[in-house]
């Protein structure tokens, strides 16, 4: 469909009233918050403020210090102080790119309001443009958070000309603009071939996994020992970002050459910048009645992309008529349960971001025991023979540890949000004639078996690795899968006691408070269990006895604490049961 | 024709949220065999009290039974004989239409042997066969509401509560739940039916409940409202009579 193109006088007007909107909206949703979330609302714009401060004075007083003759003569400070703007620059491009990929799909393509906007009197050019500034506007302000102050100290260290300050504040937001132009062009031309809620699922599980590998790359990059040589290798790296012959370059170039007052080569550059983001943002503009209105109308079609006839097969292949024999034990509703959380789980990638997270934990975390080879250097510790051999005697069990902690992760997704992840469909369980106990001893199961398999899987893989006595190994399976169930009941009893049935989107059906107290109370937890698992083994062969007498009596003490803890939470919140989604 | 055999009793039934009331002393039975019509403005209380029917909420006070079991105290007995079909059809997205009735059909424990040939019954029946193995995320709202319906059947029950069942349907997709409606009442089922369509109520009811900011303000068969009405013919006008709505007319005179 072709719509006929709006005069740009007329666009402006529609685009403010529509941005006013929406700065009303959120006006009135601050005025009508509870007072603690106004508070929280508050002492975040205090604290964001005072960081920019805090990064324009940390900024200008470290380019001053690199200034400083002393380090001059050991360092190319001013080829490092010219890679700054571009650093700076290229990353908020990029930074609002791909952030602004998932948030413009929700803002244009999964927003609510968008029936309403399409059907009034509203140019569809007008729409796409408060709609992209809506969706780029948090992540520019993000990124202006970082990127203003480092310039801006740049300018103040470097004692840049006035004219400076305003360019870096407009080349930013033409950077803003055609990152998001960029992302948008991407996001409408995507949406054409695959559907908008497949979309914001893979990009929330891409999301999930960089930002997860990114957190874990420092203990990972520690522990494999980078050489000094590659730190200069990624300087040289950084100042390839200042290539005259990239376009991303121009901008930080421009703005260089015009701190030192030389008029024509920023003017060129930055005129070039400038031009480049405009026919972005223009193009992308342009393309709106093509591809937005379309892409946006065949969603609402609900035009149903066929499955291939394999793929359907083996959907049916999943879940088989008959059940597969250690599951047809079970009750039939407690193994229906099963079968369909292990589907929705496995089927919405927005879920499987979240399981991931424990196995790339486990993997980095093994690398870096591995790597160790399970033993600790005598020389790292400069302690008496006895303090040495106990620590040995824990790093003997260091294996467990790691296999509970990724098991631990898992746990706090699968039992946390165990009741919560049924959502609206709630009701489909709870007009069912499921009894609550069953329910619960479903819930348990959904988040044990997967943990108990992943944590004594990890256990063996590193076991192996590490070659400890078969003795050790079985201690560790038992210690691994008694932890487990006890952490398993806790935070399924949480999961219970603060189900949030009401959302849209996965990644929020757990509050802040629940996640914070649910990591206390199975920290505190696994603190107790794994100190009377642990003490005997690991103390007993101190005073002569023999280990093996010791991992006995740890595990009936660990072992007493770990049942204890995954059955009475669950009794105690089992008459809460009936009651979830009654408010 | 109703049996004499009632299948749905709520007694003196209330339900507060905080401190205000959205059902007030609400007593009825549907016999098996009949058709019930539940009526009602927005906001006047049908959907709470549909709740409490099929046990999603709990009464403040008074008590519900279903097919002779008390929904709270026999709450396994009387969920296993009911089938519910809500105003919203919040469904499992990512499974398929089949999946999600072998799902059901497990939870009401229907006989294995019975399943698959019940399942395939009911696909074919509602049209779903070409698209039982396609995720529900990916169907209309139509079919959502016919998978929703087809949930609600896959069990047998003796009491279906069916809360604005044929909004978003097709017609002939709405006859045909008027037809599986009446079916079912004809084979002794008890059938609890919320609608704003007052076209269906008229016609498919053997009688009806007119609900007004939480209190049943009327039930009987279209003779005896008719009698209540006072010369009023259609239950257009009753509704309106009894609900206050008469008042708009007079509106849309002016709008005229």
């Amino acid at each position: 469909m072709r719509l006929r193109a709006e005069p740009a006088s007329r666009l402006g007007p529609v685009v403010w009233k529509l941005m006013r909107l929406q700065l009303r909206i959120s006006i009135s949703g601050f005025r009508h918050a509870r007072p603690r979330q106004k508070l929280g609302t508050i002492v975040l714009v205090v604290v964001v403020l005072a960081l920019l401060v805090g990064a324009f004075l940390a900024s200008a007083a470290l380019l001053r210090f690199l200034r400083s003759p002393e380090l001059a003569a050991d360092i190319p400070v001013a080829g490092l102080i010219a890679v700054v703007p571009s650093l700076v620059l290229t990353s908020a491009f990029l930074a609002i790119l791909l952030t602004g990929l998932g948030v413009l799909l929700q803002g244009l393509y999964l927003a609510r309001d968008m029936e309403f906007l399409l059907s009034a009197p509203v140019p569809i050019r007008a729409v796409f443009i408060s709609k992209m500034l809506q969706a780029i506007l948090p992540n520019f302000g993000l990124t202006a958070l970082f990127g203003l102050p480092v310039l801006f100290g740049l300018g103040a260290s470097q004692g840049y000309r006035l004219l400076f300050y305003p360019l870096v504040v407009l080349v930013l937001v033409a950077l803003a603009l055609a990152a998001g132009g960029l992302s948008s062009l991407v996001v409408m031309g995507v949406v054409h071939v695959v559907p908008a809620r497949r979309v914001a699922e893979v990009l929330a599980f891409v999301g999930a996994v960089l930002s997860l590998l990114c957190s874990q790359s420092g203990p990972l990059a520690s522990r494999l020992m980078f050489a000094s040589g590659q730190a200069s290798q990624a300087l040289a790296l950084a100042a390839r970002f200042n290539s005259p012959w990239s376009p991303l370059a121009w901008a930080g170039r421009g703005l260089i050459d015009l701190g030192q007052g030389e008029w024509l080569p920023a003017a060129g550059y930055l005129l070039l910048s400038l031009g480049l983001c405009s026919v972005v943002f223009l193009l992308a503009l342009s393309s709106v009645e093509r591809l937005y209105y379309s892409g946006w109308a065949g969603i609402q079609a609900g035009t149903r992309a066929k499955r291939p006839a394999l793929v359907a097969h083996r959907a049916s292949l999943s879940t088989p008529a008959s059940p597969k024999r250690e599951l047809a034990l079970l009750p039939s509703p407690i193994r229906a349960i099963l079968v369909k959380d292990f589907l929705v789980l496995r089927r919405d990638l927005r879920n499987m971001g979240q399981l991931v997270t424990p196995l790339i934990i486990g993997i980095v975390y093994a690398v870096m025991l591995v790597s160790n080879g399970g033993k600790i250097a005598p020389e790292v510790i400069p302690a008496p023979a006895w303090a040495v051999q106990a620590t040995q005697n824990v790093w003997l069990y260091g294996n467990v540890g790691i296999s509970l902690f990724v098991g631990w992760v898992l746990v706090s997704r699968l039992a946390l949000m165990g009741i919560s992840q049924e959502g609206r469909s709630y009701w489909l369980l709870k007009s069912s004639p499921l009894t609550p106990s069953r329910l619960l001893v479903a819930k348990f199961l959904v988040a044990y078996l997967p943990t108990l398999a992943l944590g004594e899987g990890f256990l063996l893989v590193v076991s192996l690795v590490q070659r400890a006595g078969a003795g050790t190994v079985l201690f560790g399976a038992l210690v691994v899968g008694l932890c487990l169930a006890g952490d398993s009941g806790l935070a399924l009893a949480l999961g219970v006691a603060g189900a949030n049935l009401n959302w849209e989107d996965s990644r929020h059906m757990m509050s802040g408070t629940q996640g914070c107290l649910s990591t206390f109370s199975s920290f505190a937890y696994m603190l107790v269990a794994l100190g009377l698992f642990f003490a005997p083994p690991v103390l007993l062969p101190l005073l002569g006895v023999s280990q093996t007498a010791g991992q006995v009596l740890g595990l009936l003490l660990g072992g007493a604490v770990a049942i204890t803890c995954a059955v009475v939470p669950l009794v105690l919140v089992l008459p809460r049961v009936p009651l979830i989604g009654e408010a | 024709m109703p049996l004499e055999r009632a299948l749905i009793r709520t007694d003196h039934l209330v339900k507060n949220f905080g401190d205000k009331s959205a059902v007030r002393d609400v007593s009825l039975t549907v016999q098996g065999g009949e058709i019930f019509g539940f009526l009602g403005p927005n906001g006047a209380g049908k959907t709470t009290t549909i709740k409490m029917i099929v046990g999603l909420l709990r009464p403040t006070t008074g008590w519900v039974e279903v097919a002779g079991h008390d929904v709270q105290r026999e709450m396994r007995l009387a969920k296993a004989a009911c089938g519910y079909v809500p105003d919203e059809p919040n469904l499992y997205l990512k499974l398929s239409a089949r999946e999600l009735l072998r799902f059901v059909a497990d939870l009401y424990e229907v006989d294995r042997a019975q399943v698959e040939h019940r399942i395939e019954e009911l696909l074919r029946l509602f049209d779903l066969s070409e698209a039982a193995d396609d995720l529900i995320d990916s169907y209309s709202h139509g079919m959502r509401q016919k998978t929703a319906l087809a949930v609600a059947l896959v069990h047998d029950p003796k009491v279906l509560v069916l809360d604005e069942p044929t909004v978003g349907l097709d017609p002939k997709s709405a006859r045909l739940i008027k037809d599986i409606l009446r079916q079912l009442a004809e084979r002794g089922a008890a059938i609890f039916l919320s609608t704003h369509i007052l076209e269906i109520a008229e016609r498919m009811c053997d009688r009806i409940g007119i609900i007004n900011r939480g209190e049943l303000v009327a039930v009987g068969t279209m003779g005896e409202l008719r009698a209540l009405g006072a010369g009023t013919s259609s239950l257009e006008d009753i509704f309106l009579n009894l609900t206050g709505g008469a008042e708009y007319a007079e509106i849309a005179e002016v709008l005229r």
